[in-house]
């Protein structure tokens, strides 16, 4: 078997040079620089791309189980939800008696008259415990439901569809306000994380921080396994799942470790996202926020790394720009985009340049070897690769 | 003196009614003669009119106690109770019509008389008059043509329980004929029987109460109950034993009833799922499209039957017959609009994607999202409201059970819907050549079957008929953009469980989950009764993973 390296040489050059524009510069940009400085980042602009970032790995978790595993789960705001509920929950208890009726149980129970803490509140005290549920209780979730979805060999858009269920039965749920969870308004009005200030500046500049190395660091982790043994069993599954399961693989526990993995890549990013955001409800699991993540995951170019974390910056960028410029039309756009993305880029923005490379290998070979032309095959992108084989019977 | 009044008023009243040879039924003549008694004497006059069977007395006692009778008194003294006409003329005036005999009064000269409905001074009511009224607009409501209106009057003095309207009930019960009534009037005597004390009696109409089945008679049982707790020796112990058996029985016969209604609005949900999810079945299970935009295709169903409604109401005006039929008409206008839309999205989007499930899925959403904020830019995000024709509303009542006539609809609708599209299916050459394309889809491009021409038509249909359940869906619910989304993850249950392309395992899913919902939803509430329904199919789908009756193939994938 070959060695595989991580990142060549001049990849890692780059990888680096982003990470540390990305988790250095710009906080320092902050700090630094007085309000009203041209190059100066506001704690506005920062706090929202640290909300970008932690969008992005749910891109990237939705991609190692699309791009990679084809696996289209409908299921990952799910997830994304969950951890941001662990974390909610603790960020609810550590607000204490600075709650809107001054009393030690959160808001929402004093308003809907809870004659006490729920006892699968209590552990929440614990940040550790926390830390813990959001990544055990979507990875508990995932394993469950892929149990048994695995096991009857549900897939395709059966898979799909029922995980579109499974995010929607619980969206229902939570939307329940005897669900303890604060039924349609979530949990929100966080004060403290750890006992420093939520809304103190450099506060919100960690947890910046913290996204960018969590998203560096789920990279590295999906870039190690994608390259790895695994990664190949991972896209054969993708191509043929049967040839797979005929060589004597047992694809079912592949994809239940994928697929719990990806839970807890995406309940992580969801926690941050609760903290840096300051909100979570229910409406955040509704299976619309999945298929948005799958829209930056195919605007970036599935099946790469790089793919998802550029969709998922750019689509949320335009997103922000577009409901405040064209309110109306947002929708409109976002859908006419994805439509056309999947009709004629199925390999997703970062396609693009190899596809003008190749045009201009062609065009170049065509001119140079005028009438022998043998025209260069064009290298098909990754998305077009499993779109092939998903069409064969 | 005052005890003979009535008596006297009586007698006049027997005068006026033998003099009216002219044919003034006994009742108006004796309305006459109370509206033109005395201020003290009237309530005494009205009470002459219980038991009166006459049909006018009512709309006459409601008009005076709203103060729309009036009195004339012509050049010869003769004093004539009247009220005006219902529309006035064209110089404003009324026409004075006699309560009588409903003829137009004529003025000293013999014209017809016409008067100003503000000049009039009405004949004065006072409380003593108006329980007068009551009594009597009680007793007449015993003998009123609509049947409802008796059933609701037999049910209101079996609940007074008042000594002397039991003779006038009894009375009524020999020439009543219909049945509704009868048991009605069964079940008022019970309950005076009831109250009498007699152990006997009380017996007897424990009996008649459970055979009738009566809820009001359940209560009143219950009362007796506690009563014979609270006191005990007031009550034979023969007759609580029989109370209670006879409550029991009636609570088991109400539990039975709520089932039956609760399984009938399931299926009338489940109809409107199945109309939907048949043309999903058929993109999804003969084309091998997921099509997430159907729902929204619903929704342009549903504005369609909006538009013809606002159209009709511009034509026609919003009362009329003819306003009831814009469902006639909003119904193909629902299907030809969906898929008309159908069309459009298959020629611009779904071509490139058949046989790329997963692809189709996503560009649909995509779909579905412009549908949506297009929905929401034309008609606003709130509700639109749309109103029933009249010949949807009302309902029947068989055995307790209130079937509504919409839903009774919308259950027959989906039958036709089924039944013609399996003619479809098996008796034309579209038919034959969507099966043919669905089998093997290049083998039959080889047999000169155009494909390409086969699923444009076959996803045209598909949207029509979510237009259909779209259309059906005005009559059972509210009307937003938001609407299809709603509907969506349900009606992908139903075709999966249904098992893919197989259009009777739809039906059979669409039905039983509509009717689960719906059963489960008093239980467990709305929301618990979703979540409920949404684990069992996916623990159905690890027992069944096709489906219901899934579709035998060779191939692998």
């Amino acid at each position: 078997m070959q060695r595989t390296v991580l990142l060549s040489r001049g990849q890692w050059m780059v990888f680096g040079g982003i990470t540390v524009t990305l988790g250095v510069v710009l906080p320092l940009l902050n700090v630094l620089l007085v309000p009203g400085h041209p190059l100066q980042v506001s704690d506005f602009t920062l706090n929202l791309y640290g909300k970008y970032l932690t969008l992005a790995v749910l891109a990237l978790g939705v991609d190692l189980l699309w791009g990679y595993t084809g696996l289209l789960s409908l299921g990952q705001a799910l997830f994304f939800s969950l951890g941001g509920y662990a974390m909610g929950m603790h960020l609810m208890l550590m607000i204490g008696k600075r709650g809107q009726y001054k009393s030690d149980l959160p808001d929402f129970m004093v308003f809907l008259g809870y004659p006490g803490l729920p006892a699968h509140w209590q552990p929440f005290y614990s940040f550790w415990f926390a830390l813990a549920a959001t990544l055990l209780v979507p990875a508990g979730v995932a394993l469950l439901f892929g149990f048994f979805a695995f096991r009857s060999r549900i897939k395709g858009v059966y898979f799909s569809i029922l995980t579109q269920a499974l995010t929607y039965a619980a969206a229902l749920l939570f939307f329940r306000n005897d669900f303890t969870f604060g039924g349609n308004n979530g949990l929100t009005d966080f004060k403290t994380v750890l006992g420093h200030e939520l809304n103190d500046p450099g506060t919100r500049r960690t947890l910046y921080v913290l996204s960018v190395a969590l998203l560096g660091g789920v990279f590295l982790l999906g870039r190690a396994l994608t390259r790895s043994r695994f990664g190949q069993i991972q896209r054969a599954i993708r191509d043929s799942e049967n040839r797979v399961l005929f060589s004597g693989y047992a694809t079912a526990h592949y994809k239940l470790f994928i697929f719990a993995l990806c839970a807890m890549i995406t309940g992580l990013g969801g926690a941050l996202y609760v903290c840096q955001v300051g909100i979570i409800n229910p409406s955040e699991m509704m299976p619309d926020k999945s298929l948005e993540a799958i829209v930056w995951v195919a605007v970036g170019g599935r099946g790469t790394l790089v793919g998802p974390i550029v969709g998922a910056l750019s689509v949320n960028a335009l997103k922000s720009w577009a409901t405040r410029a064209y309110p109306d039309l947002w929708l409109i756009v976002m859908g006419g985009l994805f439509i056309l993305v999947v009709l004629f880029l199925p390999g997703g923005v970062v396609s693009v340049p190899g596809r003008v490379s190749a045009w201009w290998r062609r065009r170049q070979a065509r001119r140079t070897a005028a009438g022998v032309a043998v025209a260069e095959k064009p290298v098909p992108a990754p998305g077009e690769k499993s779109a092939e084989s998903a069409s064969t019977p | 003196m005052r005890r003979c009044l009535p008596l006297f008023l009586l007698l006049l009243a027997g005068v006026t009614g033998l003099t009216g040879a002219n044919g003034v039924p006994p009742g108006r003549a004796a309305l006459v003669a109370a509206l033109l008694a005395e201020p003290d004497a009237q309530p005494a006059a009205l009470r002459a009119l219980v038991g009166v069977e006459d049909e006018a007395i009512l709309p006459v006692l409601t008009a005076w106690k709203q103060g729309e009778v009036f009195l004339y008194t012509g050049a010869d003294g003769v004093r004539i109770p009247f009220r005006l006409d219902t529309a006035p003329d064209d110089q404003g005036r009324f026409a004075a019509l006699a309560v009588a005999d409903g003829r137009r009064l004529l003025d000293a000269e013999g014209r017809p008389l016409s008067l100003e409905a503000t000049a009039l001074k009405p004949i004065d009511t006072d409380g003593a008059i108006r329980r007068a009224m009551r009594d009597v607009t009680e007793l007449a409501a015993l003998v009123a043509p609509d049947v409802a209106t008796r059933v609701a009057a037999a049910d209101r003095l079996g609940q007074g329980l008042k000594p002397e309207h039991r003779p006038l009930l009894e009375k009524r019960l020999q020439v009543e004929s219909s049945p509704a009534v009868r048991r009605a009037l069964h079940v008022a005597l019970a309950l005076f029987d009831l109250a009498s004390g007699e152990p006997a009696r009380q017996l007897a109409a424990a009996a008649v109460l459970e055979e009738k089945d009566s809820l009001a008679g359940a209560t009143q049982l219950k009362t007796l109950i506690d009563q014979a707790a609270s006191q005990p020796n007031t009550v034979d112990s023969a007759v609580v034993a029989r109370a209670k058996s006879a409550v029991y029985s009636i609570e088991t016969h109400y539990q039975v009833v709520n089932f039956v209604g609760t399984l009938f609005r399931g299926l009338s949900l489940g109809s409107v799922l199945l109309i939907m999810a048949l043309g999903l079945a058929i993109t999804f299970g003969l084309m091998g499209v997921i099509n997430m935009s159907h729902g929204e295709l619903m929704v342009v169903g549903a504005y369609a039957t909006y538009l013809v409604q606002d159209l009709f109401i511009l034509w026609f005006g919003k009362s009329g017959t003819a306003f009831s039929w814009y469902f006639v008409a909003a119904l193909p206008a629902a299907f030809l609009g969906a898929a008309a839309m159908g069309l459009i999205l298959e020629r611009c989007v779904i071509r490139f994607l058949y046989r790329r499930p997963l692809e189709s899925l996503l560009a649909t959403w995509g779909v579905s999202l412009i549908l949506q904020q297009l929905f929401r830019l034309t008609f606003g995000a709130a509700n639109v409201q749309i109103l029933s024709p009249d010949f949807l509303m009302g309902s029947v009542t068989i055995r307790d059970v209130t079937l509504a006539y919409n839903r009774i609809f919308v259950i027959g609708f989906a039958i036709a819907v089924v039944v013609a599209l399996v003619l479809l299916l098996t008796r034309t050459s579209l038919g034959l050549t969507i099966r043919a394309v669905t089998q093997n889809r290049t083998m039959a491009a080889c047999m000169g079957v155009r494909t390409d021409r086969v699923n444009m038509l076959t996803f045209a249909f598909g949207s029509g008929l979510a237009g259909l359940a779209g259309a059906c869906l005005t009559q059972l619910g509210n009307v937003g953009p938001g609407l299809g989304q709603t509907h969506i993850v349900d009606n992908f249950m139903v075709v999966v469980s249904g098992g893919v392309g197989n259009l009777f395992g739809t039906v059979l899913a669409a039905l039983g989950i509509g009717a689960f919902d719906q059963v489960l939803q008093p239980w467990l509430g709305a929301v618990m009764g979703k979540v409920v329904v949404l684990i069992a199919i996916i623990l159905f789908l690890q027992w069944k993973p096709g489906g219901l009756f899934p579709s035998r193939s060779r191939n692998l994938d």
